[in-house]
């Protein structure tokens, strides 16, 4: 179990139980889910915030860790609020090494830049890319599509496309 | 020396164990073996690998950043083509998710059906991967037998949803369409026939020599290691963990059947291939365990505010029209909160992640792919074997690169 004085916000959403951690104390949290069974980490990813009235937010960026113990089919979400341009917070792939390529996906989609990873390059997206595809401010459709229409009228005269 | 399309090769300076140089080769992201485009730069010492390094991401198609710009029910039409070989697993992920969220829960011919479904489509997706990796390791007919078979699931694909690949079948609160007797009539016939076709395939390659060599002590995963790096599916499975998600957290009434996990303790590619073959002949036990209960009743949940009135109902009820109106100009709301849902589709763990913000459209869509992760133990398992072994490594991987890149 996460030690008390970690805990900042526990509860239970649709019957998964989650707990909120501050993102300096992420990897202790996380050993001490390690220690305890929860040896699998099913997914890392970060959700953007911005804009989101459904609540109030402590920050614009949260990041999910979902975390399995494989012998009681137990599962917790733990989860860390960080702000920042760029946000920071500490990776976690020498405890879990499925983490690695999930935090360079949210690197790559979100900008999002964990301390201490070995390889942090982009990984879905060209080396060469500008910009974060999954932030809310990033638009649907801001890029133009190659060999569309549009593309052919902006590869042809680009300042009146 | 002239090397084939898709390969370059460049010396690195490094001294290799057999007195020669290590070479940097990069194979793909063209290369037909690579099920896909999957590229890998290799460190090879003579023909040994040292370092393998897989870069993926060319087939990427920001299906998660769509989600987010289409309203809930329009999302399933997405969810089909990240994992294209299986798509009506990822809508069942993306249906169960949903209505966790919205705390409904599909009626029983409605989950049966699912079940059919899911079944249908792990049996169609391991065969793809059996006729595919047959040709790489040398069995060149095997593609003609398997997808023989593929071709009738695809044409009760379309009795069942109209369409052949991309169904969109399964859908949050239900399914699209009941089942036709037409496709019963074709489901049973496909259930009596599938055993004699999978003892067929057995013949061509369980015992043939060739295929045997070419696999048995090829790309070893201990279990310690398939745990560690999160491995799930056939991966695990092939190295005698027995753990599936229809066993170990069912849904949508798996509890119901009675299956077997398909394990093997060879821990290579060998046992991955004999966890397919005993999968696949598991599905066929599930389908004729769900044909048989297919209980009657209706196919979605009874609520207009999430599924449209019938028809008829249109011309007599003026409800009926303003709930017809707002479903399909608004869409339905789902209350806040997330939710993570797993599915077990023919690679792995299959999962659906979502977060909602009480609007129309989701606020976020995360697919937890079971080829993302199973590919990052590539390097563990093709590390000092032959190159000519790697293609029995991916291929026995069964990684289908629209699951890894999304």
């Amino acid at each position: 179990m996460i030690p008390e004085k970690l805990i900042v916000e526990q509860g239970v959403s649709a019957g998964d139980s989650w707990v909120t951690v501050k993102p300096g104390d992420i990897r202790e949290a996380l050993s001490a889910l390690k220690s305890d069974g929860h040896r699998l980490m099913v997914f890392l990813t970060c959700v953007d915030h911005l804009a989101d009235a459904s609540r109030q937010w402590p920050a614009r960026y949260e990041l999910v860790y979902q975390l399995r113990n494989l012998e009681t089919r137990e599962q917790t979400r733990v989860r860390a609020f960080v702000d920042g341009d760029p946000p920071h917070i500490d990776s976690v792939q020498d405890m879990f090494p499925p983490a690695n390529w999930d935090e360079r996906e949210t690197y790559d989609l979100f900008g999002v830049v964990f301390n201490d990873h070995p390889d942090l390059t982009r990984i879905l997206m060209p080396d060469d890319w500008v910009g974060h595809p999954l932030r809310r401010d990033y638009p649907v459709g801001g890029e133009v599509v190659e060999f569309s229409q549009e593309h052919e009228s902006w590869q042809t005269a680009p300042e009146k496309a | 020396m002239s090397t084939p399309p898709g390969i370059t090769i460049e010396k690195t300076g490094e001294q290799g164990a057999f007195g020669g140089e290590l070479l940097t080769v990069n194979f793909g992201p063209h290369h037909p073996s690579t099920h896909g485009v999957l590229r890998l730069i290799v460190d090879l010492d003579g023909e040994q690998i040292r370092r393998i390094k897989p870069v993926i991401g060319y087939l990427h198609t920001g299906i998660e950043k769509q989600m987010e710009a289409l309203r809930w029910q329009q999302g399933v039409v997405v969810t089909d083509r990240h994992d294209y070989l299986s798509p009506p697993i990822n809508n069942l992920a993306y249906a169960l998710a949903v209505e966790k969220l919205m705390g409904v829960e599909a009626p029983p011919r409605a989950q049966a059906l699912r079940v059919i479904m899911s079944e249908l489509t792990r049996l169609s997706s391991h065969l793809v991967w059996l006729g595919t990796s047959g040709i790489e390791l040398g069995a060149m007919s095997m593609l003609m037998y398997c997808f023989r078979e593929r071709d009738t699931i695809l044409d009760m694909n379309e009795e069942i949803s109209g369409f052949r690949m991309h169904t969109s079948y399964i859908r949050p609160g239900g399914v699209m369409a009941d089942a036709t007797p037409r496709f019963l009539e074709m489901l049973d016939t496909f259930v009596r026939a599938m055993p004699k076709n999978i003892d067929e395939y057995e013949d061509l390659l369980t015992m043939n020599p060739i295929f045997r060599s070419r696999l048995i002590g090829i790309g070893r995963l201990s279990p310690e290691d398939a745990k560690v790096l999160g491995a799930t599916g056939p991966m695990i499975r092939g190295s005698g963990i027995a753990w599936d998600l229809r066993k170990a957290i069912p849904y949508s009434g798996y509890e119901k059947y009675d299956f077997e996990v398909a394990t093997s303790n060879d821990c290579d590619c060998y046992g991955r291939y004999l966890v397919r073959i005993k999968e696949m002949r598991e599905a066929v036990k599930i389908l004729r365990q769900a044909l048989d209960t297919l209980p009657d009743g209706p196919v979605n949940v009874d609520d207009r505010k999430m599924l449209p009135p019938p028809r008829e109902e249109l011309e007599t009820s003026m409800e009926a029209v303003i709930h017809h109106f707002k479903l399909f100009t608004e869409g339905y709301s789902v209350p806040p909160g997330d939710v993570y849902v797993a599915v077990e589709s023919g690679r792995g763990e299959n999962g659906c992640y979502i977060v909602s913000d009480g609007t129309h459209k989701p606020r976020r869509v995360k697919f937890r792919s079971a080829s993302f992760v199973n590919l990052q133990a590539l390097e563990r398992m093709a590390l000092n074997h032959m190159v000519a072994d790697m293609i029995a490594i991916i291929g026995t991987a069964d990684t289908v690169l629209g699951d890894v890149d999304r």
